[in-house]
């Protein structure tokens, strides 16, 4: 989907950044960073549509940094990227709730292809929760006051 | 698979012969050392026990020859001692005119033999030497001894024994004469000694077939016969010698006769001088004789000695040959398990190593990939107007895409190599699957002429093992075999399955008709990155994927070629796979 929200993670500062630099010529809204705890950071503080992941890092993992973004509870769908041809890494990515795996070097088409399947789910689930806050809110009217920091 | 060169056969045959040096030498040390241990003691206390035996036998039988002689020298004294105490009683205690009335002289000779018949005759004597009175066989009455030997020697010492002498009666004979004095005149009583029972007294000893007594007097004359060396009253061969006390035994060497001519053996002597006469008596005996008993006993306790020396000697060689046999089957063994675990452990050191290496060249590659793809899109937006170079560009583009894949199956087989990728076990018929795995390939193989058998054992327990994982082995070495195959005309691969019971499981061989291997590149085989394939075809990593898989199947893979014929891949399966494996499988895998 055009204009969806990308962040990319990996250590590879260089492929990071050609890969924005392809990801933003086929019109998506890409941000990089280089380690975990920045993609936590960034997550923190924008809605990303998907994270490209990279397993292997520095410091906190691929594996660790994708338990972490569970944990905040968001809906971005996380595609795990792997330079290490891992696909037991990346299937227990998979089962850790990670959208799908990529093997590096990736083709930008197959990457593509991946992103906008992840978007569509995370499109999906965003309706998904949205007719939920709907038909809670018909239900019970006070409830929308919930949904509001206080 | 692939073999191109020529074999090198000498490496293999020097180690082989280096091999069989080492046996041989161990082979003759093992039995050096039993031999010295077993047989030389054994021999040395044989030897030893067997002369202290011999010479402790055959002291006691010269002790006994000395005993011998001794009671044959006691014997004959007595006899003498006897007949001249008698003779020394008759005299002191009868008177000259007594003994001269014949009748008197009748019935002292018979008194004197009534018991024991040893006095021939009996004669009284005067002092001027005439016979006054006898008895005997013979007409010696009147006769004068005045002149004679013994007459003189005994009005001298009182008592004489003469030695064995002719004398009157014209054969060996000897006398004991005894003085007495009547009226202060000497008087002389004479008797005879019966020669023939004297004689017997000596030449009647009989010591085993060869032994023989006598008796020589001080001239070494004989005065019996003996046995075999002569007569009575000749000359003994013997040299004469002074009187002594006690016995002496000597062995007298082998010597010839100069009488007879007739060559003597050697013999055991013991001799001793009677107290009166003066005569010698010798016991002798044939050393051979006297103690074939000893030599016997100690012929045969040499001859078991030595017999047993050879067949403890046999029987060392044969044991310790069987040993080295068990040893050198062992060292095999070990041999080969060693090998396999250099194997292993090689395997594992490149895994860690391709896993780090693949990874670091990924990175790269996804760079130099995205970098390509950067220069595809901006030739998109801005199209390259000289059409030379847009092609060249396009071209180039091609090529470092084509570049990457092939860089990136190079990791992937890498990674491959390096990770335990999960096992699935299922129980399954390893009939069909091979027949499954043979449809897969045979449209392969067929363009090039290469033909499939298969001869598969019937009724084959169902194999519990990771039909996946031993899929990519079996494709791994058919497609070698193919290729081992490309050379030759009517190339086939047989596949084989059976069972073993020794131990239990399932043997699968899969046999081609290609180059074979040399033995030189055999060892190398299921070293990771070896191939003989050409570059770009092979990565050298599908042998050790098998050999590392079938291992972690709980299996065994061996291989057997002929140059120029062939090579037969033997693989074991067990009919379950080690329990190793299934407790790895429950374990998450976080490479």
């Amino acid at each position: 989907m055009i204009g969806s929200k990308i962040l990319i993670v990996d250590d590879e500062e260089i492929f990071a950044g050609n890969m924005a630099k392809l990801l933003i010529t086929r019109k998506y809204n890409v941000t990089t960073v280089h380690n975990g705890e920045d993609a936590l950071l960034e997550l923190e503080k924008t809605n990303f549509d998907v994270v490209v992941l990279d397993l292997k890092m520095p410091g906190m993992d691929g594996l660790a940094t994708l338990k972490e973004i569970k944990k905040l509870g968001v809906l971005t769908q996380i595609l795990m990227l792997t330079g290490h041809g891992s696909i037991d890494s990346a299937l227990e990515a998979v089962k850790l709730g990670a959208y799908d795996y990529l093997t590096k070097p990736c083709d930008i088409f197959e990457l593509v292809r991946k992103i906008e399947g992840a978007w569509k789910i995370k499109d999906k689930e965003e309706k998904i929760e949205t007719q939920e806050k709907i038909q809670k809110i018909i239900e019970s009217p006070k409830s929308v006051f919930s949904m509001f920091p206080k | 698979m692939a073999e191109k060169l020529l074999p090198d056969h000498d490496s293999n045959h020097d180690l082989e012969k280096g091999h069989n040096t080492y046996y041989t030498r161990l082979t003759r040390r093992l039995v050096l050392l039993t031999v010295v241990c077993s047989l030389v003691p054994l021999l040395v206390a044989g030897w030893g026990i067997n002369i202290y035996y011999a010479r402790f036998a055959k002291s006691r039988m010269i002790s006994s020859f000395r005993t011998e002689l001794e009671h044959h020298r006691n014997i004959i004294e007595l006899f003498i001692k006897e007949r001249s105490s008698k003779l020394q009683l008759i005299a002191e205690t009868h008177s000259k005119d007594f003994l001269t009335v014949p009748s008197n002289l009748n019935d002292i000779f018979k008194l004197i033999n009534r018991e024991y018949r040893s006095i021939t005759d009996l004669g009284v004597i005067d002092s001027t030497g005439r016979h006054l009175a006898y008895v005997g066989p013979y007409d010696l009455l009147d006769k004068n001894y005045s002149e004679t030997f013994w007459f003189k020697a005994v009005m001298n010492k009182g008592i004489y024994i003469s030695d064995m002498f002719m004398g009157f009666r014209k054969e060996p004979h000897f006398v004991i004469a005894v003085t007495a004095t009547h009226n202060n005149e000497k008087w002389i009583l004479r008797a005879t000694i019966d020669t023939e029972v004297f004689r017997s007294l000596v030449e009647n000893v009989k010591i085993g077939e060869t032994g023989e007594v006598f008796i020589v007097n001080q001239q070494g004359i004989y005065q019996t016969s003996p046995r075999y060396s002569g007569k009575i009253l000749d000359s003994s061969p013997f040299p004469v010698d002074e009187f002594y006390d006690g016995i002496q035994t000597c062995i007298q060497e082998s010597y010839t006769d100069s009488n007879s001519q007739k060559k003597i053996p050697r013999q055991i002597m013991s001799q001793a001088w009677l107290s009166e006469p003066c005569w010698k008596l010798v016991v002798k005996q044939n050393y051979a004789e006297a103690f074939s008993d000893v030599n016997l006993a100690n012929y045969a306790v040499l001859i078991f000695l030595h017999l047993s020396a050879i067949i403890i000697l046999v029987v060392v060689i044969l044991i310790t040959r069987h040993m080295i046999c068990i040893i050198k089957k062992r060292d095999g063994e070990a041999e080969n398990l060693n090998k396999q675990l250099v194997q292993t452990g090689k395997l594992a050191a490149i895994g860690q190593l391709s896993a780090g290496v693949a990874h670091e060249i990924n990175n790269p590659l996804a760079i130099i990939s995205t970098e390509r793809q950067i220069m595809i899109d901006l030739e998109m937006q801005k199209p390259i107007s000289d059409p030379d170079f847009k092609e060249q560009f396009c071209d180039s583009m091609a090529q470092i895409d084509i570049q990457i894949h092939r860089c990136k199956r190079i990791t992937y087989n890498l990674l491959r190599f390096a990770r335990r990728t999960q096992s699935v076990i299922e129980s399954f018929d390893l009939n069909d699957f091979i027949q499954e795995v043979i449809e897969l390939m045979e449209r392969e193989a067929g363009s090039g002429g290469i033909k499939f058998f298969s001869h598969l054992e019937e009724n084959l327990p169902a194999l519990q093992s990771d039909p996946s994982q031993l899929q990519q082995v079996l494709l791994n070495i058919i497609i070698n075999a193919i290729d081992a195959c490309e050379n030759t005309s009517f190339g086939t691969i047989t596949i084989r399955t059976r069972s073993t019971k020794k131990k239990p499981g399932i043997i699968i061989s899969i046999a081609d008709t290609g180059s074979g291997i040399s033995p030189d590149r055999m060892e190398k085989i299921f070293d990771p990155f070896f191939t003989t394939k050409p570059v770009g075809k092979g990565t050298g990593l599908g042998l050790s994927i098998c050999f590392s898989t079938i291992k972690r199947l709980g299996g065994n893979i061996t291989v057997k070629s002929t140059v120029g014929e062939g090579a037969e891949f033997e693989i074991f399966l067990p009919y379950s796979p080690p329990q190793k494996l299934l407790d790895d499988m429950k374990k998450p895998d976080r490479d």
